[in-house]
């Protein structure tokens, strides 16, 4: 059953920066997946924004850890911003952030 | 070559082996490894052409993954369909080597090795180095699957480490006073996300009318009948205060797709409608604690006002008797009766009983007793006084408050005694000789219509051995457990027996006789009486 999910993307330099809206299951974390894989080979870091998303499955986790080892593969990074609380325990309990970080801003990885 | 070259060559040739092997397994995906074994077997063998395909399983096609070439189908047709290693040295220009290789998930790695360089042929040394850097690829894969299952093997215990330790919090969050307005939203979000499930729905039907009464789904934009006609689905409900709570979850998502539900989901689902309805039975039981709160201290701050108001001791007046009572009932109801000294041997009596009880009541209570010491001031005449008393009330009171009142102005040195009854039961007036009056002369009760209609008044004359007999409807009216009524017949046939009694005498014998018709049932007004008789 498909749900509604965006992803607005922009290229800044080496960083890929996505802003998500909407759930990330299987449909949303094969969105990011795929928008991700147009880059890949251009950018070296990954920005999520996740100010719109507020629920997060282990489907949709299992697209961002495949992320994070492509990154960490070829000495990128991903780092999160606006984590909702319950997003953020998430990705804490399932082992995110021993390889992706979290950050503030986005400018504070662009600039 | 001499068996002693060979082995001379391959103990060389071993350190070569094992940093290939390291390479390997130190690849974190097929595609990666299968790259990386290209590069050892071109730079063992110096090949022209480089095949290498992969199939998940014996019945399917292979799959190019490393090829140089784009592989025609007489290529693919030299990779047999063996299920066994098989390894042919066709001695074609384009494929000196052809490899089929089953690995340990019952996937296999095919391998066309075009001519060499120098276009020798395989030697016995190209052959034993082909064999040993098959072993190697076995066995760097079967460290690859070994690595992807403890991957695996992490991921599904966070993933159940964060099914448990959502369900405390969602426990916790929807428990919370300031997340009631967000309740189901939040138990089905959590529900969903736990259980992967790709859409949710909360119902909430009336169990009486069949009628749903409020919907939420999640995602909040998603049809709700394809929620519910899907066939991969569960639900849980629950029943609370003539309602019924449905909550069902829609397809299970895999990374192939969707799927059916596992008892876990069905646990985890139960557990969250449990909490939701643990929480809207607690918050139910809450309000009504408040309420019974609330009403406790109104009928607390009802009974102050009525007991400042009720006299504590009437005024002895010369010539007469009088003894009065108030008996307020558990709740407190708006029952009033008093004895004013006007001064000059003159005194008011007084009875009204609000309609209604509690605070409202006992308020309106309190604003008849100041307006009637008001007025009692100046010298009206009666009838003027209860047309002012009725103005104010009906101003002071909501639609369905009034009163019901009673008058009297007895002038103690002449006997003579003004009556206005404003709708109050008909006071009993009882002479010497036995013949008994109903005093009923007055109107409608106070507050209950403002439409100027006068007040009438009766006068009487209270002689040696003559009673007054003023009460509320708490007497008639008291009920036994048998839902009978003391009724007006007893109680005037009461006070006809006890003319006789003094007026202390009288009061204790009457409520004694009430209480004694009532007995175990519990009190359901406030009793008044008001006794008068001159000596």
């Amino acid at each position: 059953m498909s749900t509604d999910f965006n992803i607005i993307s922009e290229i800044h330099s080496d960083t890929l920066v996505m802003k998500t809206d909407g759930y990330i299951n299987n449909t949303g974390g094969e969105k990011i997946a795929q928008e991700f894989s147009k880059h890949a080979n251009n950018v070296k870091k990954v920005i999520i924004d996740l100010k719109k998303s507020k629920v997060v499955n282990s489907i949709g986790i299992s697209y961002l850890l495949e992320i994070i080892e492509n990154l960490n593969q070829n000495g990128g990074k991903l780092f999160f911003t606006n984590l909702d609380p319950t997003i953020e325990k998430t990705f804490t309990i399932m082992g995110i952030f021993q390889f992706a970080e979290k950050t503030d801003s986005i400018d504070s990885i662009t600039s | 070559m001499k068996d002693n070259s060979l082995v001379e060559k391959l103990s060389l040739q071993a350190e070569s082996f094992q940093e290939g092997f390291e390479v390997l397994i130190n690849c974190n995906s097929l595609e990666e490894m299968i790259k990386n074994f290209h590069h050892l077997l071109r730079g063992n063998f110096l090949a022209t052409n480089l095949s290498l395909m992969y199939k998940k399983s014996f019945d399917v096609g292979w799959e190019s993954v490393n090829s140089e070439k784009k592989l025609a189908n007489s290529d693919l047709a030299l990779l047999d369909h063996a299920q066994k290693l098989t390894i042919k040295y066709p001695r074609k220009e384009n494929s000196a080597a052809v490899v089929v290789l089953p690995l340990s998930d019952s996937s296999y790695l095919g391998i066309i090795i075009g001519s060499k360089l120098d276009k020798s042929e395989f030697n016995d040394y190209d052959k034993i180095t082909l064999q040993i850097l098959l072993q190697v690829f076995s066995s760097a894969y079967n460290s690859l699957l070994n690595q992807q299952e403890v991957k695996k093997l992490i991921f599904d215990l966070n993933e159940k480490v964060l099914q448990l330790n959502s369900l405390i919090d969602t426990g916790i969050e929807i428990s919370k006073f300031d997340k009631r307005d967000i309740l189901f939203e939040l138990s089905l979000e959590r529900a969903a996300s736990i259980t992967n499930s790709s859409s949710a729905i909360i119902l909430i039907t009336g169990v009486d009318t069949g009628k749903v009464e409020k919907e939420i789904t999640f995602p909040n934009n998603m049809n709700p009948e394809k929620v519910l006609e899907s066939p991969l689905k569960i639900e849980s409900s629950f029943e609370f205060n003539k309602k019924l709570y449905r909550f069902v979850l829609c397809e299970k998502e895999t990374r192939k797709g969707v799927t059916s539900f596992n008892e876990l989901d069905e646990l985890l689902l139960q557990s969250i409608t449990r909490q939701v309805q643990a929480s809207i039975e607690n918050d139910y039981l809450v309000k009504q604690s408040l309420e019974k709160e609330r009403i406790e201290k109104e009928l607390s701050l009802a009974a102050a006002i009525q007991q400042r108001i009720i006299p504590e001791e009437l005024p002895e007046i010369k010539g007469f008797e009088l003894a009065g009572i108030n008996i307020p009932s558990r709740e407190v109801g708006g029952d009033y009766f008093d004895c004013i000294d006007l001064g000059n041997g003159k005194y008011a009596l007084i009875m009204a009983d609000v309609a209604g009880k509690g605070i409202s009541a006992a308020l309106l209570v309190s604003t008849l007793n100041a307006a009637l010491y008001s007025y009692l001031e100046f010298d009206v005449p009666l009838t003027e006084l209860v047309e002012k008393l009725n103005k104010l009330i009906y101003r002071s009171s909501p639609s369905d408050k009034y009163i019901t009142f009673f008058i009297a102005l007895l002038d103690s040195k002449s006997g003579e005694v003004e009556i206005v009854n404003a709708g109050h039961n008909p006071a009993l007036f009882l002479k010497k000789d036995g013949k008994l009056e109903q005093i009923e002369a007055g109107g409608i009760g106070l507050g209950m219509l403002d439409l100027g209609m006068p007040y009438t008044g009766q006068s009487l004359r209270i002689n040696s051995g003559d009673s007054l007999f003023l009460y509320t409807d708490g007497i008639p009216e008291a009920m036994n457990l048998n839902e009978e009524e003391y009724s007006d017949e007893k109680m005037i046939e009461f006070f006809l027996n006890k003319s006789e009694s003094s007026t202390n005498e009288f009061i204790a014998a009457m409520v004694k006789d009430v209480q004694n018709f009532v007995g175990e049932a519990q009190q359901s007004d406030d009793i008044t009486l008001l006794l008068l008789k001159k000596v």
